[in-house]
């Protein structure tokens, strides 16, 4: 029986939270997911534990860095941006997401 | 992930945990807030909230795997796990450690001795600079004039000459022998050695006519001398001389020659002083020294030996021989000189030992491979039995490197324990070893001390040791598919099943290394076995060889034959000794003089061909050594310096240069057809008898009356024969010193001469006889416990089969048959590995070859015997089982 996923793909996670990071500026985890979630129109569900050894494995890697803030409800959180290696990476996913779906899309069209 | 990240990682753990919580705390307040914002009371929105994160503490577990302490952490689990097993399996771990511990033992002593004996280079400065002089073949000994010509060549950088010695400190009586060299005055300079006292040996102390001084060693020093910085001054007595001391050598440098500790240096000059014989060292055709060099800085040997060849005919010219043949002088102008590399220095040790040690080296690897498989199979055996386990843990997501890196964890610990233990053994093994290495020559001397090479080699045997019977394990366990494993319920699946043919070809490995090691070793205990039943022609036992030198009793070399003739009558007048008789050369010692003779009707085949060894021995002498005359008669008192010419011969002279027709009355010259000598009449016939040593074939010899021999140097060999050789020797230390006080004397039993030239087989007899046995007994453990393992997983198979009627003696049969297969397989592979590899032992054998039939037709018997009493025992415990049990049972 077909089912439906909205498991992120392998590998496109980091291209998600790249992306969040370059258009919302610096987030705290919790409202990375929330962003992916609505901006995706709910397509799309970030697994939490994926995400946070995600975002720890781009920190030590220098693509985002990370600091302790207060968020409106007076909560601490670990808000992180993207660093100027993090856009290069992003732009360098953003182009093989790119390729890969066009990739994708003409063999759905063509074979 | 750069390293510094992880290693920063390593050294704020518990910072970056606490991090971690806090984050995901934060993440699970915030989800809270929304499930309650949708509606949900507040505790089911926190258990909610925290399903879908999975549980704080896994999470924060997942999120630190970035870190290196993760890998740490799991490390030190697996080392824990890895030592609970080796509890929970007491014996076998034992069985295993103690296998590698012999196996790693024994490799790392014989190691120990080839990095001692061949690899180490002397310890001095730069050794890689240091060349031999030669001839152009491995070593050569030079003659003085020969030394002081390529001494004054400046084709190095340095050069020096030296000859070993054993001089005597006593002033008479017993003999006090220490190793000596006389060196030339470049030896220290060249090599570098710094003084520990006093000064060294210089240039200036090396010259004709030079004065008496000599340097010791500090063993020496301290041994025998005190210690005391006082020595140097003082005088001692070498071979009766006095010599003034100073100087000490330090301990780091115990001597040129690897396996020598030499305890006295002396200047070569000194050697004309203690032969007595100012012209000694003008002797062109005294072959006693060995040279060596040390090469320019950037100078390679190659370029040294071409300006060394380049003038090596000037060399020759110069000290040419007068007295030699034509034809020999000849070639000894086309000689030519080249360095070889030489960064150990020469020694006889090495030489001679070279080749057993590297066999040895060989045998010892093959017991540890031997035990290698008997530790994989210990492992494999135990991973099979955890095999639903293992098949649980990746069910439930294990990785599946995680479960090999801890299977090969397991591996590594037992070889590392086992090394250990090893180690240990190969400290006493090496001191053992150094001890029967010793046995033929007096002391040994051997740094056996780990250095990086040996260190080096503990550290690669124990990591190949342990991914070996690491890897296979968990090779398999890292394949086992969950499913089928845990379907197959606790036993695994029966047969076909991969781990169980892996046991086999091991076994079948083991077997056919087994015959391999049994056969070598078969062949040398049947050489040394022929030696020792080797008769020599003379009986051994209660024959005494007495050393009389009588150069220090100031008696005119004219007044020797009488002062001779004195010391035979009190020796026969001592109680107990049945008789005496002097020679030139004392049997079996090595020693040698040969020469050519010429006979009517017979041409030699070549130079070789020509030639017989010479004695010349007392009237009594065969009677001595209890050799049987054949025909004619002893020497006798009328066989005078002046009377004519007289030999006897043994029958091998007899066959080789009268045609085996009776030769009492024949003559034959001696001499090479340039200069015969006066005819000598053949006047007896005496049983062959070996000559240097016992493993030669019975040579030609001919023998002349002591009288009639000419001046021998000032040494007498007498032999005595007396019920007991030993006990006689203070009666007889007595009655000399009552001729002449200041004889000195040195004494050895044939029995003791005999036992040393026969050291070198026996050494590699006992120990390959040893390591034989060794890898017998470890096979056989191996071959038992797979057979064991077998007859427990075909329990419920054996219990049908008896349950149905089938008799004990079948299930016997089929267990042996099981066993006899693998051991017929193993045998002929065994069989084939043997043929190729025995060849390498045809030097080292005697009366034998490397494919002796019988001895491999016995090691194979001896190997299938100890396989089928291998299978013996699994198999009658199969036979008595009982069905009911059997059958109930599931395991």
């Amino acid at each position: 029986m077909p089912r439906a996923r909205n498991d992120i793909l392998q590998g496109t996670l980091g291209l998600l939270v790249l992306q969040t990071l370059a258009t919302r500026g610096p987030l705290h985890g919790y409202a990375i997911t929330a962003h992916i979630i609505q901006a995706s129109a709910e397509l799309l569900r970030v697994e939490e534990g994926s995400l946070y050894p995600a975002l720890h494995r781009m920190e030590q890697d220098g693509w985002v860095k990370a600091e302790w803030g207060i968020t409106e409800k007076n909560r601490e959180a670990r808000f992180y941006t993207l660093t100027p290696q993090g856009h290069k990476q992003l732009a360098q996913e953003q182009e093989s997401w790119t390729r890969l779906t066009s990739g994708v899309r003409r063999v759905l069209r063509y074979a | 992930m750069g390293l510094f990240r992880r290693l920063t990682n390593v050294l704020r753990p518990a910072h970056h945990s606490r991090d971690v919580r806090r984050e995901l705390q934060f993440h699970l307040d915030e989800r809270v807030d929304a499930l309650v914002q949708g509606g949900m009371s507040s505790a089911d929105a926190r258990l909610t909230a925290q399903r879908q994160l999975g549980g704080l503490v896994r999470q924060s577990e997942r999120t630190r795997d970035a870190g290196i302490l993760e890998w740490l952490d799991s490390f030190a689990a697996d080392l824990r796990y890895g030592l609970r097993a080796m509890a929970n399996h007491r014996l076998a771990s034992v069985v295993a450690i103690v296998s590698i511990g012999l196996g790693v033992g024994a490799n790392t002593a014989i190691f120990s001795l080839i990095n001692a004996v061949v690899l180490r280079p002397l310890p001095v400065a730069h050794p890689e600079e240091l060349v031999e002089i030669t001839f152009g073949e491995r070593h050569a000994s030079f003659t003085n004039p020969l030394w002081e010509e390529v001494r004054a060549l400046p084709a190095l950088a340095g050069s020096f000459a030296f000859a070993e010695a054993d001089l005597d400190l006593a002033t008479g009586g017993v003999a006090r022998r220490r190793p000596t060299n006389f060196v030339s005055g470049g030896f220290f300079p060249v090599l570098g050695v710094r003084p520990l006292a006093g000064r060294l040996l210089q240039p200036a102390d090396d010259v004709r006519g030079c004065a008496s001084v000599a340097v010791v060693s500090e063993g020496f020093w301290r041994r025998e001398l005190g210690g005391a910085a006082s020595v140097v001054g003082t005088t001692i007595q070498l071979h009766k001389h006095p010599f003034e001391i100073v100087g000490v050598v330090p301990r780091s440098f115990p001597g040129i020659a690897v396996g020598h500790a030499t305890d006295i240096y002396a200047p070569l000059c000194a050697e004309a002083t203690i032969e007595d014989n100012p012209t000694f060292l003008d002797g062109r055709s005294t072959w006693f020294l060995t040279v060596m060099g040390r090469l320019k800085p950037g100078q390679d040997a190659e370029t040294a030996s071409r300006e060394l060849s380049a003038r090596a005919p000037a060399v020759f010219a110069a000290t040419l021989p007068p007295d030699w043949p034509k034809r020999e002088q000849d070639r000894y102008l086309k000689r030519t000189l080249s360095a070889v590399a030489s960064p150990g220095g020469y020694s006889d040790i090495r030489a001679a030992y070279s080749t057993p040690l590297y066999i040895l080296m060989a045998v010892v690897a093959i017991v540890l491979a031997i035990a290698c498989a008997n530790v994989a199979q210990l492992l494999m055996a135990r991973a099979a039995a955890r095999q639903r386990e293992i098949a649980v843990r990746l069910a439930i997501g294990a990785s599946r490197w995680r479960l090999f890196r801890q299977l090969l964890t397991e591996g590594m610990l037992l070889s590392l324990i086992g090394a250990c233990f090893g180690v240990l053994f190969a400290q006493w093994a090496g001191k053992l070893l150094v001890r029967l290495l010793g046995a033929s020559r007096g002391t040994v001397f051997l740094d056996t001390t780990i250095d990086w090479r040996l260190l080096g080699f503990i550290t690669i045997v124990t990591i190949v040791n342990g991914i070996v019977f690491g890897l296979a394990p968990a090779w398999r366990a890292s394949r086992i598919s969950p499913q089928s494993a845990l379907r197959s319920g606790s036993q695994g699946i029966i047969r076909g099943e991969p781990g169980q043919r892996a046991g086999k070809a091991l076994v079948i490995g083991q077997i056919a290394l087994a015959l391999v090691l049994v056969t070598g070793a078969g062949l040398l205990l049947d050489s040394f076995r022929r030696l020792v039943a080797v008769d020599p022609g003379f009986r051994t036992d209660g024959l005494l060889v007495v050393r009389a030198e009588l150069g220090a009793t100031g008696v005119p070399d004219s007044l020797h034959p009488a002062l001779e003739a004195q010391v035979l009558d009190r020796l026969r007048a001592i109680p107990g000794v049945q008789s005496v008789a002097t020679s030139t050369i004392a049997p079996l010692s090595h020693m040698g003089w040969n020469g050519f003779v010429v006979t009517d009707g017979f041409t030699p085949r070549d130079e070789q061909d020509g030639i017989s060894w010479f004695n010349a021995v007392s009237p009594g002498f065969f009677r001595t050594y209890q050799t049987p005359i054949l025909t004619g008669r002893d020497f006798g008192a009328t066989d005078t310096e002046k009377s004519p010419r007289v030999a006897i011969v043994n029958q091998a002279a007899v066959k080789h240069f009268f045609g085996g027709a009776p030769p009492i009355g024949k003559t034959f010259r001696e001499g090479n057809g340039d200069t015969p000598g006066e005819p000598v009449e053949v006047v007896g016939v005496v049983a062959n008898t070996r000559y240097q040593s016992v493993d030669e074939e019975s040579e030609p010899i001919v023998y002349y009356p002591a009288t009639q021999a000419g001046h021998f140097g000032d040494q007498m060999r007498i032999s005595v024969r007396s019920r007991d050789a030993l006990s006689i020797t203070p009666a007889i230390t007595a009655a000399i010193a009552e001729v002449h006080p200041a004889i000195s004397l040195d004494f050895v039993t044939m029995q003791d001469q005999v036992a040393a030239s026969i050291a070198r087989p026996r050494l590699l007899a006992v120990l390959s006889g040893f390591f034989g046995g060794l890898a017998l007994l470890l096979a056989l453990i191996g071959l038992y416990g797979t057979i064991a393992y077998s007859v427990a997983r075909r329990r419920n198979e054996i219990g049908i089969r008896l349950a149905l009627g089938a008799h004990p003696s079948q299930v016997v049969g089929m267990i042996l048959r099981e066993a006899g297969t693998l051991a017929g397989i193993g045998l002929v592979l065994g069989t084939v590995l043997t043929l190729a590899g025995s060849r390498l032992l045809a030097a080292m054998l005697y009366g034998t070859t490397p494919t002796n039939p019988a001895t491999l037709a016995l090691s194979i018997g001896v190997v299938l015997a100890v396989a089928l009493s291998a299978g013996a025992i699994p198999a009658v415990r199969a036979a008595r089982l009982d069905p009911a049990t059997a059958l109930r049972t599931d395991g």
